[in-house]
């Protein structure tokens, strides 16, 4: 358990077997697993709003399983069009570090998520509202995506003095995970549980269009 | 319990901090003398906090003496949990070198420093209790004095970090060197205070700096709503005894409304 941490602790500060330029010696499913652990653990908290009955403990349940899977389903869409452009722009030779670098900037995302678990926690104490809950988990992704830009910016500045392309990958893969990513948010949800509707893994409503519901927002 | 306020004595007098004693992987804080300090101490505001619901409620409310005493260290430390583990994990991400661990240290010696002070402030606390009835009045000085104790402590902790993030070798040598300061009472070169600024002392952290400023910020903001959310600690005289009041509104628009009341303005 230690040694697990301390191998976190080593991913945050970007040294030992995580430093960037040091090729990738550390088996390959620490990354995912990472994402897994902490993701679950952010998941949990944030399903805890308006923990007040005992139904509410399938929302901890579901939310703890919804933003891993979230994160790795987002990825997962992604994967093959990430692949091609790899393979279009020439990059092909570096797709397994292009690969951790993406896979690192998720871990990176869910630590952070993870540490701000708490203050998640505590907003659920102070305020009763449900608006209020989702705008501060809103808040909590975009304090978390920004971290987790960061930690894969390290490992991509790497790449791209291998190569000028590999800029245009990486800008690739953000635009087309944030683009499926807000979807995917959408169609997974809920995360948080309006007080006021039944707990559910899944919203009984038919598929929707995140997109299309903003505009509607906007529009009126 | 001799030696755990002879530690203390070394905090405030900056022993503990001194420039040789600190590296980014050994704060010299044990944390469980300091978290008992801070339990101790913060309990010691705490029951002068609690003077108030024992004078102005009838009959004399010692559970409310009680629940002040125990609730004060407990928001010290809640606010530390909350707040601690985004801050150890930022300041991973932007490379500052301290481990978690004296990362930790550092901010329980901030949080005793903190609690000292204001303990230390109690007999003031007393003496006005003793001597008004008025709650707003009673609420603003409590504010007023927690606030005194939390900008000394954030005094201290800007200062030491400062002194961590430079380098030890140099420091080691401090003493020996000849300043104007040599000339106190004992004639020896002094040690300089936890709070004051080292000649060479470096401006700033790098990235690092701007993580404890922002994380600064948030442990305020945190513990206030924390003090919010365990209220009451002094206790309205008109207000039955409560372990907990109701969850609502925030600390920032009832400290506004309780100042104005005190000035009158409604």
């Amino acid at each position: 358990m230690t040694d697990a941490l301390l191998r976190v602790d080593q991913f945050l500060r970007g040294a030992g077997d995580f430093h960037p330029v040091a090729p990738a010696r550390r088996p390959w499913w620490w990354l995912p697993l990472m994402i897994l652990c902490f993701a679950a653990l952010y998941g949990g908290f944030m399903g805890s709003f308006h923990f007040v009955t005992t139904a509410r403990i399938w929302q901890v349940l579901y939310s703890a399983i919804k933003v891993p899977l979230l994160l790795l389903s987002t990825t997962l869409l992604c994967l093959p069009g990430f692949f091609v452009i790899n393979t279009l722009l020439g990059l092909r030779d570096d797709f397994r570090e292009s690969l951790q670098a993406i896979f690192a900037g998720q871990a990176g995302l869910s630590i952070v998520l993870a540490a701000l678990a708490p203050m998640t926690r505590f907003w659920y104490f102070s305020s009763e509202s449900y608006r209020g809950a989702l705008l501060f988990n809103a808040a909590m992704f975009t304090v978390a995506t920004l971290a987790g830009h960061l930690i894969s910016s390290r490992y991509y500045r790497v790449l791209i003095t291998r190569h000028r392309f590999h800029r245009v990958a990486h800008y690739a893969w953000l635009v087309t995970y944030s683009l499926v990513g807000i979807q995917m948010g959408w169609t997974l949800r809920p995360f948080v549980g309006s007080p006021d509707v039944p707990t559910s893994f899944f919203r009984d409503e038919p598929f929707s269009n995140a997109y299309i519901v903003i505009v509607e927002l906007i529009i009126g | 319990m001799g030696t755990w306020f002879k530690q203390l004595d070394e905090l405030l007098r900056g022993k503990r901090t001194e420039p040789g004693q600190l590296s980014e992987d050994r704060v010299n804080l044990p944390l469980r003398t300091f978290v008992s300090l801070a339990v101790i101490l913060g309990a010691l505001y705490g029951f002068f906090m609690g003077w108030y619901a024992m004078l102005n409620r009838d009959p004399a409310d010692y559970m409310q003496l009680l629940a002040a005493v125990i609730k004060l260290p407990a928001l010290f430390l809640l606010t530390l949990i909350v707040t601690f583990p985004s801050l150890y994990v930022f300041n991973a991400l932007v490379g500052c070198r301290m481990t978690m661990t004296s990362t930790l240290r550092l901010l329980v010696g901030a949080v005793v420093v903190n609690v000292t002070v204001a303990a230390s402030l109690g007999p003031i606390l007393g003496f006005f209790t003793l001597s008004t009835t008025s709650y707003p009045f009673m609420i603003v000085l409590n504010i007023i004095l927690l606030a005194v104790a939390g900008f000394v402590a954030l005094g201290f902790l800007l200062h030491t970090l400062r002194r961590v993030s430079q380098r030890p070798f140099k420091w080691t040598e401090l003493p020996n060197t000849p300043s104007t300061e040599g000339e106190t009472e004992e004639g020896t070169s002094r040690l300089p205070g936890p709070l004051e600024q080292i000649e060479g002392e470096p401006s700033g952290l790098g990235p690092a700096n701007s993580v404890f400023k922002i994380w600064v910020l948030l442990y305020g903001l945190v513990g206030a709503q924390m003090g919010w959310l365990l209220r009451p600690f002094i206790g309205s005289p008109d207000l039955p005894f409560e372990w907990f009041r109701q969850r609502d509104g925030n600390f920032f628009s009832a400290a506004v409304e309780h100042l104005s009341h005190l000035i009158g303005a409604n």
